[in-house]
């Protein structure tokens, strides 16, 4: 558990300190609280280090979720479900009376279902892209590293496809409803 | 005159080097003394960005580990940041009693 908390905090940091709050964290307990506390922590450092690093104090990769891409990829395709399947009803004519029901009675599940395929596309491609910054001869530089994977990719385009269709067809009606 | 947003009393940063003034101790026994003296328990997170972000600036400097434990101390730096601290606050703290009691 701690191990997975430490990773809030970027790599060189938790090289240096890592070792010494594990076993402060052993002492004193895991509890929701610390959880927290060193989840706010380790953000707070990594913004600190991303700070440094524009600054041109040292070399600084971005790279969000470079780590286990198919679980990305994995956690992209659940979200992308619920929207998926009402997609595929909708183009079969087949209603589900209490899911429409609950559909119009509940105006921010609609948004959270038009939403989840842009969100399900995200989640794929985050571990697609890795950012560095570098500082060399007193400038710096920006690099930008891009990888393709099978499984990744077919979500990344799934969710931008179910996106582009759920905010086409709600412009269409928008147009329609003040044509009428 | 300091800036103002490092004269938050309650400023991990500060608590620590308060801490360590007495002496060179390590994570827990800085958590218990801080706890101790300002009745603030800092998380672990806090406690090791705050220690961090000491070191950085040259006002701490760890000592060889000590079994599995690696004391800090403060430098000389850090003596001379924390006095100019306190001094700022003390002359804040005068000046509110002072104040209130007119």
């Amino acid at each position: 558990m701690t191990r997975l908390l430490l990773r809030f905090f970027p790599a060189a940091w938790r090289d240096r300190y890592g070792d010494e709050l594990s076993d402060l964290v052993s002492e004193t307990g895991v509890s929701p609280r610390v959880a927290a506390d060193i989840a706010r922590a380790g953000s707070a450092e990594r913004i600190r280090a991303a700070r440094v690093a524009l600054k041109g104090g040292t070399s600084m990769i971005f790279a969000p979720a470079w780590r286990h891409p198919t679980a990305w990829a994995v956690a992209g395709a659940i979200v992308l479900v619920p929207t998926l399947t009402l997609v595929v009803l909708a183009a079969l004519r087949t209603t589900v009376a209490p899911v429409d029901d609950l559909l119009n009675s509940q105006r921010y599940l609609d948004l959270a279902l038009v939403l989840g395929p842009a969100f399900a596309a995200l989640l794929a491609a985050l571990p697609l892209v890795r950012i560095g910054f570098t500082h060399i001869d007193g400038g710096s530089e920006a690099s930008l590293s891009v990888r393709l994977r099978a499984a990744n990719v077919v979500v990344v385009v799934i969710g931008l496809g179910v996106a582009s269709l759920l905010v086409g067809h709600i412009l269409f009606e928008s147009v329609m409803q003040i044509g009428a | 005159m300091t800036d103002f947003q490092n004269q938050n009393p309650n400023d991990p940063g500060l608590l620590l080097m308060i801490s360590l003034a007495s002496g060179p101790k390590h994570g827990h026994a800085m958590l218990l003394d801080v706890e101790h003296f300002a009745g603030t328990r800092l998380g672990p997170g806090t406690l090791y960005g705050a220690l961090s972000r000491l070191e950085a600036e040259g006002k701490v400097e760890p000592l060889p580990v000590e079994g599995r434990r690696r004391p800090y101390r403060l430098t000389p730096a850090g003596r001379t940041s924390l006095n100019d601290r306190l001094a700022s606050l003390q002359r804040a703290v005068e000046a509110g009693v002072a104040r209130m009691s007119a």
